[in-house]
């Protein structure tokens, strides 16, 4: 850490080129250097007294009275439980960025950010790569080293729109951040439209993160253009960094004249390779050793395939530990692993057939038949209660009865494993399988 | 290396001629507007012949985005000499809480005194006062004037009459991006030669006014040793063919000098001694093939699919959109709902032994693909009855897929269609 330390100045003078003041777009001399690496994103190990503060984890830090949260907040563990906590999804850790793609994301959103006229940007990306993380990071970094350099302030602006009941709340949301008092949206539009469209005063640099864009786009657009119209106002002096899933959003959602506005400045987060996953889950493991390498392995293998997510490889790798709890046993294994991801990539609806009353499974095979007699999906209730009733009687039950019938479609309908368009329409309501008819055979393939 | 830091930034500053022309490029305003004298003369000159002849006009200004209408309108409501003929109100209608409340907003900056209650009030206030108007006319400039399209127009309408009901007050200018918003929205000015606003077009940038922006941009900045003509023309020509729109214009001659500076900066041998010494880079050129690349992932789809198919893409999803592939081309049912493509999905997987994620899984893998743009889900009642076409196009997909091992061997797995024996 005393390494990482010492060597943090140096980087310090290309990331802190953001919030240089230049008025008159000039910059001193030393900002020149062309200097690129990061490599002070040390390992977990030594930074876990200065895991980035979200807030939950400061409100830990700093309440005395829960003695058990302070003990977690300074990550003392012993038991692999306690080590698990580590992997909790949600906290940031600064490894997420000591990864390939973070690292070159971090340095092209540097780059965009190095003399403020660059001011909007749009990252993409799908969930769990990393963007939100990596951007909070930075701006961390930011902070961290403009304190250290005497650098002038800059203003952090975070708003999400999944947490605004309405887009016009993001006005609100940013002027409480700049003035800490909740103002009606109209009057808090017209403080910011006084702040970022007229020149004056020494105004200090505002970096404005925009997450989840998309729950801002209604149909005015209204706010969303406003929100990428100030930066192009040199006085704004505003940086505008937008997060959101969708890689074509502006092209897809946005208006002509808001992608116009929003640029060609794009970053795409790639989802995670299994080599990243490993790497995330080692390193979020720290010095553990009771988890199986091979087990890592497999966990980031079975998840890079799928989706690339790493909140998913930890969720996976927490519940392995608990399983491994359960059976008392020190160290996570394979078996831990598998038996942890058979229950998260399990397959319910086998297990819900097979749970189904007899007659329940003799009615879903009678919607399979059915609809491999007329060639067709969709099929009637009247059709398959023909079928049923053959069905019923070789396998030498009593046939149930119109209305015992219905009520056997209404179940099935109601865990659907089936759908009824309609249902109101009794019998002559249209049927449709949910589920693919291999997994009925498979589930019922002993009882035939 | 402390005391360096503690030292105060030095004053003088040398900036390299990469990171000057990435300021001059900038997309902020700016006053300088060449390519559209033409336009601004032809503004200048109605707006004069209106305060000789002291009488309103109404004016609707529409073109594409990043056209100039806007810096245009700024230029000349900045200049001195307008100043003292006009009284001028610039609203932006985006920044109005609805369409209403436009009232109140050209009567604030009118300048009325008392907060008016309602929207007539507003209304009056602003009659009164234009009205009044004695000495001065109001120039009124409304941007983005679409954004006060409603059910009835009863507020255009409204507005776009008033230069005939104050017929020495008011010059009104609407800017919006379509062309005919006031000939499809405002059918009833038509049959008023007197209302019928004045139309001015702004036409999308030519080939020859983008680079003339850019040279300009870059000789203010004295950098225009950075772009040869040849590579300025390579871009100016690519963004009028695509948009003539300068913002983006603009912001790919940002990119290009970034990219190049990066590459300069990647050839430099790194040493730590070097740290507080700057050096300027000597002034490379930027090269065709540099606007070239730049043009290429700005604007090439099947480059990047390339690029993600590679190794990033997860298995499962390249899967996913080869099963939907498999389908377009050798199935004659091309409509895809998501239910049957789980089922081809499912047996493709068991010809690759590989194992499948069920339906649910499945659901959520869709949405994942469709955040790149590759497909577009069209969503139903049922999560099984979702339709998923492909948004790319099949020939570039299969091109980009072709000679890979996997999705050949997918591509010809007809069996998995599921025929009825």
């Amino acid at each position: 850490s005393k390494l990482a330390d010492s060597s943090t100045p140096r980087k310090s003078i290309t990331l802190s080129n953001v919030i240089e003041e230049f008025p008159s777009g000039r910059r001193p001399s030393r900002i020149c250097t062309k200097r690129q690496t990061f490599g002070f994103y040390c390992d977990a190990a030594d930074d876990s007294p200065e895991i980035p503060k979200t807030p939950r984890s400061a409100r830990m830090g700093r309440n005395p009275t829960t003695p058990k949260s302070a003990g977690k907040a300074q990550s003392v563990a012993t038991t692999p439980s306690q080590k698990m906590k580590l992997l909790r999804e949600g906290v940031i850790t600064p490894t997420l960025g000591s990864r390939e793609g973070a690292l070159k994301g971090r340095k092209s959103l540097l780059e965009v950010a190095r003399d403020h006229l660059h001011v909007c940007m749009y990252i993409s990306g799908v969930p769990g790569t990393g963007k939100t993380a990596t951007v909070t990071e930075v701006i961390r970094n930011l902070r961290a080293n403009a304190e250290k350099l005497k650098l002038p302030k800059f203003q952090h602006i975070e708003i999400n729109g999944m947490r605004l009941t309405e887009p016009r709340q993001a006005y609100v949301h940013i002027f409480r951040q700049l003035q800490g008092k909740t103002v009606p949206w109209e009057q808090a539009y017209n403080y910011l439209e006084r702040r970022f469209r007229t020149e004056g005063g020494k105004k200090s640099v505002t970096v404005l993160v925009v997450d989840e864009l998309d729950m801002l786009c209604n149909r005015r657009q209204d706010v969303v253009y406003n929100l990428l119209d100030w930066p192009a106002n040199r006085a704004a002096r505003l940086v505008v960094v937008t997060i959101a899933n969708t890689m074509d959003l502006p092209e897809r959602l946005l208006k002509g004249k808001v992608t116009s506005r929003l640029g060609l400045t794009r970053l795409t987060f790639k989802p995670y390779s299994f080599r990243q996953l490993q790497e995330i889950v080692t390193s979020r493991l720290g010095g553990f050793d009771g988890f199986n390498g091979d087990a890592v392995q497999l966990v980031s293998r079975k998840v890079a395939a799928v989706s690339g997510d790493a909140r998913r490889a930890l969720d996976i790798c927490r519940r392995a530990v608990e399983v491994a709890e359960a059976e008392k046993q020190g160290t996570v294994s394979m078996g831990h692993v598998e038996k942890a991801l058979a229950e998260m990539i399990a397959n319910p609806k086998v297990q819900a057939i097979r749970a189904c009353s007899r007659m329940e499974q003799v009615f879903l095979q009678a919607v399979i038949a059915e609809s491999l007699r007329t060639g067709v999906e969709e099929t009637t209730f009247m059709g398959i209660y023909a079928q049923f009733e053959t069905l019923s009687s070789i396998s030498g039950h009593t046939v149930p009865t119109i209305t015992k019938s219905l009520e056997i479609c209404a179940r099935l309908g109601a865990c659907r494993l089936i759908i009824s368009q309609h249902s109101s329409s009794d019998i002559y309501q249209k049927i449709l399988l949910n589920v693919s008819p291999d997994d009925v055979h498979y589930a019922l393939q002993d009882k035939a | 290396g402390d005391t360096e830091e503690d030292e105060d930034p030095p004053e003088e500053t040398c900036v390299s001629s990469y990171q000057k022309a990435r300021q001059m490029l900038n997309s902020s305003a700016t006053n300088n507007l060449p390519g559209r004298e033409k336009e601004i003369n032809e503004l200048t000159g109605i707006l004069q012949e209106a305060r000789k002849d002291r009488k309103s006009v109404s004016l609707y200004i529409s073109g594409p985005p990043g056209t100039g209408k806007t810096a245009s309108l700024t230029k000349i409501l900045s200049d001195p000499e307008m100043s003292k003929a006009f009284k001028k109100i610039y609203v932006n209608c985006t920044s109005i809480a609805s369409i209403g409340a436009v009232y109140k907003k050209i009567s604030a900056e009118l300048g009325a005194k008392g907060a008016p209650r309602s929207e007539k009030d507003s209304l009056q206030a602003i009659e009164d006062a234009l009205v009044r108007m004695k000495d001065k006319m109001l120039l009124l400039v409304l941007d983005e004037i679409d954004q006060l399209v409603g059910n009835k127009q009863a507020v255009l309408y409204t507005i776009f009459e008033w230069p005939r009901k104050f017929s020495k007050q008011l010059i009104l200018v609407g800017i919006a991006n379509s062309l005919d918003l006031t000939d499809r929205l405002l059918t009833r000015l038509q049959s008023r030669c007197e209302l019928q606003p004045r139309l001015m077009h702004f036409p999308a940038y030519t080939k020859v006014q983008i680079s003339q922006i850019l040279t300009q941009r870059l000789e203010e900045g004295g950098v225009s040793g950075l772009f040869p003509p040849a590579t300025l023309q390579l871009l100016a020509g690519k963004v009028a063919a695509i948009s003539g729109d300068v913002r983006r214009a603009l912001d790919i001659g940002r990119r290009i000098v970034e990219v190049a500076e990066r590459s300069h900066s990647a050839e430099k041998p790194l040493n730590l001694e070097d740290l507080g010494v700057d050096f300027l880079p000597p002034d490379t050129p930027i090269a065709p093939k540099q606007v070239l690349d730049v043009m290429n992932s700005v604007y090439g789809t099947s480059q990047t699919l390339n690029e993600d198919l590679d190794d990033v893409f997860p298995l499962q999803q390249k899967i996913l959109i080869c099963s939907i592939l498999l389908i377009l081309k050798k199935d004659k049912n091309r409509d895809i709902t998501l239910g049957r493509l789980h089922e081809v999905y499912r047996r493709v997987c068991e010809k690759l032994t590989i194992s499948a994620v069920d339906r649910s899984e499945f659901t959520g893998l869709c949405s994942l693909v469709e955040t790149r743009g590759i497909v577009q889900i069209v969503r139903k009642k049922e999560a099984k009855l979702h339709r998923i076409t492909l948004q790319w196009d099949e020939e570039d997909v299969t091109n980009a897929l072709k000679d890979k091992q996997l999705i050949a061997e997918i591509l010809t797995a007809t069996s998995c269609l599921g025929k009825k024996k």
